[in-house]
């Protein structure tokens, strides 16, 4: 351990100029923004679902995607206000009463078809399909927002990365429930979330190593 | 923006001061107002560390540990809110993971005491051996000097017959003789008895 006088100097004079984070809600807003474009492209390739304009019709239809709509929003709000120090902890409740909706509307078709039996032979069922869509569309947002969170990793990172997996999961199986027919919010929720553990079991392996890298570099 | 004016004697002493203000410049890329605020800020720390922490070198580790963090982070400080707040989640967060690490240390490690120290020399600290060892040694000093270098060497230091004859020029079979004389002298010596 170095003196502490010592240890002040060493940073002042390695101090470079930053620039300042923007506030959570605009941060929000534009990885919001982000994720709104990435499910315009998906329904425009994969065009929207046949029986899409009954299904609004259909309460259950309307009320879950709502609240998957609402859960998104407020878990990415949560997330990047848990990612700044001077942040209540409260913050990680704000997206629960919308998941609780959205759980109660649930479905889990999309685990039960992975391989179809058909007189051609063996082919991928409906669920692998599904699967792969919602690697492709939650993959890059995963990504941006674990990257836009990364100053949280000293502090909160579990409530942190555990809220952006929430609001990747929400938003993937909106964009998901207007392009197919079958709920696959059960399979996105297991994907996004366990990828999510996964990255924190990592990251307390690795992290303590990618931290120092962080502090060399500065 | 935080300002502490000295408050009583157990508070920390800081003088009035603009942490905001130089948290701000030192964003900016201000080298003295940055050296400036993590002086000023130190003490603080300190204080709210040895609130948890009770050896200083504990307080030390989280205050630098705090002030790396501080570094790292900086550019999460919004000048718009007050930087009390900022500063005291930061050095929280920090004196929470010193403590488990230290507790976890703790249940992995055991602390030497003085009986995990013994060893077998002359020089061992056991002191529950303190007087049997001096007793021994005084009674070895009344040995006649062929006996007390036979114990010493053949007993104490745990030579071969052949190596203590090499040392004493004496013949093995005198420094059969002259142990077997000197264990005798001792068990008599050590009963209380004195030799004759």
């Amino acid at each position: 351990m170095i003196p502490t006088p010592d240890l002040i100097d060493l940073l002042a004079e390695g101090l470079t100029p930053v620039r300042r984070l923007r506030k959570p809600m605009t941060r929000a807003a534009q990885w919001l923004l982000l994720a709104s474009i990435v499910t315009v492209m998906l329904v425009i390739a994969h065009g929207v679902r046949p029986d899409f304009w009954q299904c609004l019709l259909d309460r259950s239809f309307a009320v879950g995607t709502a609240a998957s709509v609402a859960t998104g929003i407020c878990a990415t709000l949560a997330a990047f206000q848990l990612n700044l120090p001077d942040r209540s902890r409260g913050w990680v409740l704000l997206p629960l009463p919308a998941l609780a909706v959205w759980l109660s509307m649930i479905g889990y078709q999309c685990l039960t078809n992975w391989v179809a039996f058909n007189p051609d032979g063996m082919r991928w069922g409906e669920a692998a399909r599904c699967f792969s869509t919602l690697v492709m569309v939650s993959l890059p947002l995963a990504t941006t927002i674990l990257v836009m969170l990364r100053h949280s990793a000293p502090l909160r990172p579990v409530l942190a990365t555990l809220t952006a997996g929430l609001s990747v999961s929400a938003i993937t199986a909106t964009a998901l429930s207007l392009i197919h027919n079958p709920d696959a919010s059960i399979m996105v929720l297991a994907w996004n979330l366990g990828t999510m553990v996964a990255i924190i079991a990592a990251s307390g392996t690795i992290g303590r190593r990618l931290l120092r890298l962080a502090f060399a570099s500065d | 923006m935080l300002s502490i004016v000295e408050a009583g004697s157990t508070a920390p002493s800081v003088r009035e001061v603009d942490w905001s203000i130089l948290m701000e410049r030192a964003q900016s890329g201000d080298p003295g107002a940055y050296r400036r605020l993590l002086q000023e800020i130190a003490p603080y720390v300190r204080s709210l560390a040895a609130k948890w922490c009770r050896e200083p070198d504990e307080v030390e580790e989280v205050l630098q540990d705090t002030l790396l963090t501080i570094h790292a982070i900086r550019q999460t400080y919004d000048p718009a809110r007050p930087f009390g707040p900022w500063l005291a989640a930061i050095t929280k967060r920090r004196m929470a993971d010193r403590l488990r690490r230290s507790g976890l240390r703790r249940q992995r490690e055991t602390p030497l005491t003085r009986e995990h120290e013994t060893f077998p020399g002359t020089q061992a600290n056991n002191p529950a051996d303190a007087p049997e060892r001096r007793a021994l040694g005084l009674a070895i000093n009344q040995l006649p000097i062929g006996q007390r270098q036979a114990i010493e060497l053949l007993k104490l230091r745990e030579m071969s017959l052949k190596e203590a004859a090499a040392t004493t020029g004496m013949s093995i079979a005198a420094l059969k003789v002259a142990t077997h004389r000197a264990l005798k002298a001792l068990r008599k010596l050590l009963a209380g008895d004195e030799v004759r």
